[in-house]
């Protein structure tokens, strides 16, 4: 046995170097530190790594990409991934556009391609593949099932190559759940993903204790699959990003801020297996000085604007001291205010109206931008939210001029079923310049059943965030990795003819009315009763004959009253009243009148 | 109808044009149901013109054959409308008042050939030449000026066209109408299900004077039967879907929006242990239909057009989305049995209930859903406290009738040993 062993390995040992030459993969790690407009500090993670597995079969011997990812990619017939998990709200006016956008909360999307492939096996592979990174995660997208997915028909592009000649059907996937906490159960298992762990490498930074004191931060994973035929000659990228704003002044020291301040310690070092490990440092804002200073200042010019960024190659760092860099802002420079213009399109969503009756959800997106942008509107609402499209409305507010309403050029409606599926609205409309764009519709608070209602039910029910996606003519305050490169770097001096953009909106919460959690008994039993009320009426009258009694002997008072009744049943069965007043009545009527009683009856 | 009722009716319109200007009032839970609210109707016929099957989601709970012609009214003549429920309302008046007309004067017929069977000094309980006025005109200004079928027209909710339906059915029924009568069950049953039940005054009305009542029965069964069966044919065509039977008939028997309304469904199925529903939401739903439908049949089979009154009330009143629209329909039929008042012991007892919780009931859903001070026991109250006054009607109104129906054979006052005696159920 244990000869067998070794002879295979022997043989893997000899074949290996020959798989080498076909597939090869290639891990890059890079930050990317910038101060925002606002006074914040953004950083940015991405780990990359690329394999070229070439064939399907070469995916059961994974070296950097972690074995999960891969087999994945045997199961099921994904084809692209995006996961985000993200607590706090992205500001787009005042910190621009980041590198990778994600709703508040877990968002998963997801491209399925293959031959044969039907929308039932999509749905099934589906909640198949959230459970899985579910359990990859430790994140609740278990949750994520047809009731809260939507499948996006404008909004998404895919971003895959399947290399295929012939026509594969392509299926797409969203859902949201923006109740999920992001937490450290969260982060471990996502660091446990990267090829070094989190010993060394930029991932050290990544402390929980201060990762989960930012305003802002959001995980994220991205796998794509590129094939230059079909499912041969493949490669998979598979992308984790970590997006954070710091705010300098909860750090202390006057604005100021460090690497150490920032992560709680210095960099130790690199991943041994990356092929490159950099700190791009933004220099635009030139109220800092940089020590140490960056090894060297590229400047990156796209669509329009300039930017120039300080480079700290890690690799080239010697010595085991753990690298700091510290912005320190400058003494020299006066008080300056920075005029930053604001990024040309961001959006914001209100629920309107009082009470918990009827609502109204209006999103304004507003473009600053000296052009007309073409805009795709997306809306996933919840089951629990019933809305009524024949009150939708766009309204257009020129920043001077009277507003005027606008018809959607496209809309992708399909209403939603309580407890089956929810609401998904796409609209497909042209933003015109300097403008506002309001779209509102109507929806109605509704009652759910009393164990549908989430712990702590009056906290609220969440509503994913809406997505718009357009074309921006200009790269100003962009700075997302162009669709055929993977790497953060290769952003610089990526001019294209139009950037696509995607920006999400606030999540909502919506406090739903209750009812009282401990009544079922009560509720049970009262409403029982009164079906009883019409029950033993109704069923006397169609039972019972009519008899009359003597009304003698009637007491007049109310203790009499009472007495009689109480004793009446006992007289019945002595049996000196109704039987012989039956008798009387015949003798009385005659035969017709009893007749007519026992016919009646 | 002479011009004091033409004018009758006139104001009656402009009461409900006038009305029909607030809003608020189809937004109240008590008249607008998901069943019956404009804004659903509004819905559909937005999605059926922006070419969205309107039955794919649950908003939309109308009959593809009407929601179809509401998008061709709404397309030729969007601004009368709320016109159009008017008309309807006040036709149902109209029917409503030939149905009572033609009911008094079979019943003075009928009543030639039994007067030799009444006692003497029953002229109080027999129907008087003067109720050939009286009746008719109680009947036309109950519907008319009812608070509560003012504010249905005023919602412009469907209940308006279900009201009109059934008094349609009722008028080729008293009328002896077969196949209208039967149409208009059929479609109205199509829409709300629960009227169903009316098929038994039906039967017994047109097999009264059949020699084999068993055949004709079935016959008419039949005739019910495929009627539904057409009309569900006519809807597939239209849409070249079955989904609306979902939509409609599985939306009302399964329950599926736990609204509030002036029923007993809505809190009972909120609070409803899971396991448990499916067995109470059909024990609710039978007491609704059949549970009373043999019992009552048979007791009141000399008299269809009680039974269906008293069959159209406690549909109203266990239905699963009851709305105020349905309540005032069957409280203009109580004026045909002027005769049994005489009888009916609770009828201030009932008036108080009905006037207390009606105007209970805002006050409650204000504090409740705006304020936040009160929560849904309180509303849940006024709804238990509204059903049981009308089962106090209804139960008033068939003890009324069984007593009407002694007395008039054996005297107002009997006497047993020569003393007054009283009448009980045993």
């Amino acid at each position: 046995m244990e000869l067998k062993i070794k002879i295979i390995c022997f043989i893997a040992l000899l074949v290996s170097p020959i798989g080498a030459v076909k597939e090869f993969s290639e891990f890059h790690e890079e930050l990317y530190i910038r101060p925002t407009s606002s006074g914040h500090v953004n950083t940015f993670f991405q780990f990359t790594t690329r394999w070229h597995y070439g064939d399907r079969e070469n995916l059961h011997n994974t070296q950097l990409i972690p074995r999960p990812i891969a087999e994945t990619l045997l199961l099921y017939d994904v084809k692209e991934l995006h996961i985000g998990l993200t607590q706090g709200l992205w500001r787009y006016e005042t910190f621009g556009y980041p590198v990778v956008d994600s709703a508040p909360g877990a968002e998963v999307r997801a491209w399925f391609a293959a031959e044969n492939l039907t929308s039932a096996d999509v749905d099934d592979q589906w909640t198949k593949l959230a459970s899985t990174f579910s359990g990859i995660l430790c994140a609740s997208l278990n949750f994520i099932d047809k009731t809260n997915s939507v499948e996006p028909k404008y909004s998404f592009r895919p971003t895959f190559a399947t290399g295929s000649k012939v026509n594969v059907p392509q299926f797409v996937r969203y859902a949201t759940l923006p109740r999920e906490i992001v937490c450290t159960e969260n982060l471990t298992p996502w660091k446990k993903l990267l090829p070094c762990n989190s010993k060394q490498s930029f991932a050290s930074l990544l402390n929980s204790g201060y990762v989960h004191n930012t305003n802002y931060h959001s995980l994220g994973m991205k796998m794509r699959t590129i094939c230059e035929s079909h499912n041969t000659n493949c490669i998979l990228e598979f992308t984790e990003t970590a997006n954070m704003v710091y705010d300098p002044k909860l750090l202390g020291a006057n604005g100021d801020f460090s690497l150490r301040r920032l992560f709680g310690q210095g960099l130790n070092g690199h991943c041994a297996l990356a092929k490159s490990s950099k700190i791009y440092v933004n220099l635009d804002d030139q109220s800092y000085d940089l020590t140490p200073l960056p090894m060297y200042n590229t400047t990156s010019k796209r669509g329009g604007s300039t930017s120039t960024f300080g480079v700290y190659d890690i690799q080239r760092l010697d010595g085991d001291k753990l690298f700091n860099i510290a912005w320190i802002k400058s003494k020299n420079n006066k008080p300056s205010i920075l005029l930053t213009p604001p990024p040309p399109l961001y959006a914001h969503r209100y629920i309107l109206g009082h009470g918990q009756e009827r609502g109204q959800i209006v999103t304004q997106i507003t473009n600053k931008h000296y052009h007309a942008l073409p805009i795709v509107f997306q809306e996933n609402i919840p089951w629990f939210v019933p809305s009524y499209m024949h009150t939708l409305k766009l309204i257009v507010q020129p920043s001077n001029g009277v507003e005027y309403q606008i018809q959607p050029r496209v809309m992708h409606y399909i209403p939603g079923v309580q407890r089956v599926r929810p609401y998904h609205l796409e609209l497909l409309f042209e933003i015109p310049a300097m403008s506002t764009v309001q779209i509102s519709f109507d929806f109605d608070y509704i009652f759910l059943k009393w164990l549908e209602y989430p712990p702590d039910a009056n906290h609220g029910h969440y509503l994913g965030s809406a997505i718009i996606t357009t074309q921006l003519p200009i790269g100003r305050n962009y700075t997302a990795i162009p669709i055929d490169k993977h790497l953060f770097v290769d952003s610089f001096n990526a001019t294209r003819s139009s950037y696509f953009l995607e920006i999400r909106t606030e999540s909502l919460i919506l406090s739903l009315p209750t009812p009282d959690f401990s009544m079922p008994y009560n509720v049970i039993c009262l409403a029982c009763t009164v079906v009883a009320l019409a029950f033993g009426p109704i069923h006397s009258v169609a039972t019972k004959r009519i008899v009359i009694e003597q009304k003698d002997g009637q007491p007049q008072s109310l203790k009499g009253k009472v007495l009689q009744k109480l004793f009446r049943r006992k007289q019945n069965n002595a049996g000196n009243s109704t039987k012989e007043v039956e008798q009387h009545e015949k003798l009385l009527f005659g035969q017709a009148a009893a007749d007519i009683s026992i016919r009646k009856n | 109808m002479d011009k004091s009722l033409l004018l009758l009716v006139a104001l009656g319109g402009v009461t409900r044009y006038y009305l029909q200007n607030f809003h608020w009032i189809g937004e109240r839970v008590e008249v607008s149901t998901p069943i019956n609210s404009f804004k659903r109707v509004q819905e559909g016929v937005y999605l059926y013109e922006n070419g969205i099957d309107p039955y794919l989601g649950d908003v939309v709970h109308e009959l593809p054959v009407i929601l179809v012609l509401l998008v061709r009214i709404f397309n030729s003549i969007s601004n009368f409308v709320p016109l159009l429920y008017v008309l309807i309302d006040l036709m149902t008046a109209t029917l409503l008042y030939k149905m009572a007309q033609q009911f008094v004067r079979s019943k003075l017929t009928e009543q030639k050939f039994e007067s030799s069977e009444y006692a003497v000094g029953t002229e109080e309980l027999q129907v008087q030449a003067t109720d050939m006025n009286v009746v008719p005109r109680c009947v036309i200004l109950a519907y008319l000026f009812n608070p509560l079928s003012l504010l249905s027209c005023a919602g412009l909710t469907s209940t308006v066209f279900s009201n009109f339906l059934i008094a349609l059915t009722l008028y080729f029924l008293v009328k002896r109408h077969l196949l209208p009568c039967i149409v208009c069950l059929a479609l109205e049953t199509m829409r709300n299900l629960y009227p169903i039940v009316l098929i038994a005054p039906v039967i017994l009305v047109f097999t009264q004077r059949s020699k084999n009542t068993f055949t004709s029965s079935i016959s008419i069964l039949a005739l019910f039967a495929s009627a539904c069966f057409a009309i569900t044919g006519f809807n597939y065509a239209l849409i070249n879907s079955w989904s609306f039977l979902d939509a409609t008939l599985g939306f009302i028997f399964f329950y599926r929006d736990l609204q509030p309304n002036i029923g007993l469904f809505w809190y009972f199925f909120t609070e409803m242990f899971e396991h448990f529903r499916t067995m109470f939401l059909i024990t609710f739903q039978m007491n609704a239909t059949v549970l009373y439908l043999v019992p009552l049949s048979l007791k009141l089979r000399k008299e269809p057009l009680l039974l269906a009154t008293v069959l159209i009330a406690l549909m109203s009143i266990f239905r699963s989305y009851p709305s105020v629209g349905d309540v005032s329909f069957y409280l203009a039929l109580l004026p045909l049995w002027r005769r049994c008042w005489k009888f009916m012991a609770h009828n201030f007892v009932v008036f108080c209930f009905f006037v207390v919780t009606l105007s209970m009931m805002p006050a409650l859903w204000q504090l409740w859903i705006y304020s936040g001070s009160a929560n849904a026991n309180f509303y849940f109250g006024t709804t238990l406290a509204f059903s049981t006054g009308q089962i106090f009607l209804v139960t008033d109104l068939l003890f009324a009738h069984v007593k009407r129906d002694f007395c008039l054979r054996n005297g107002l006052k009997v006497y047993v040993d020569g003393k007054e005696a009283k009448i009980i159920l045993e």
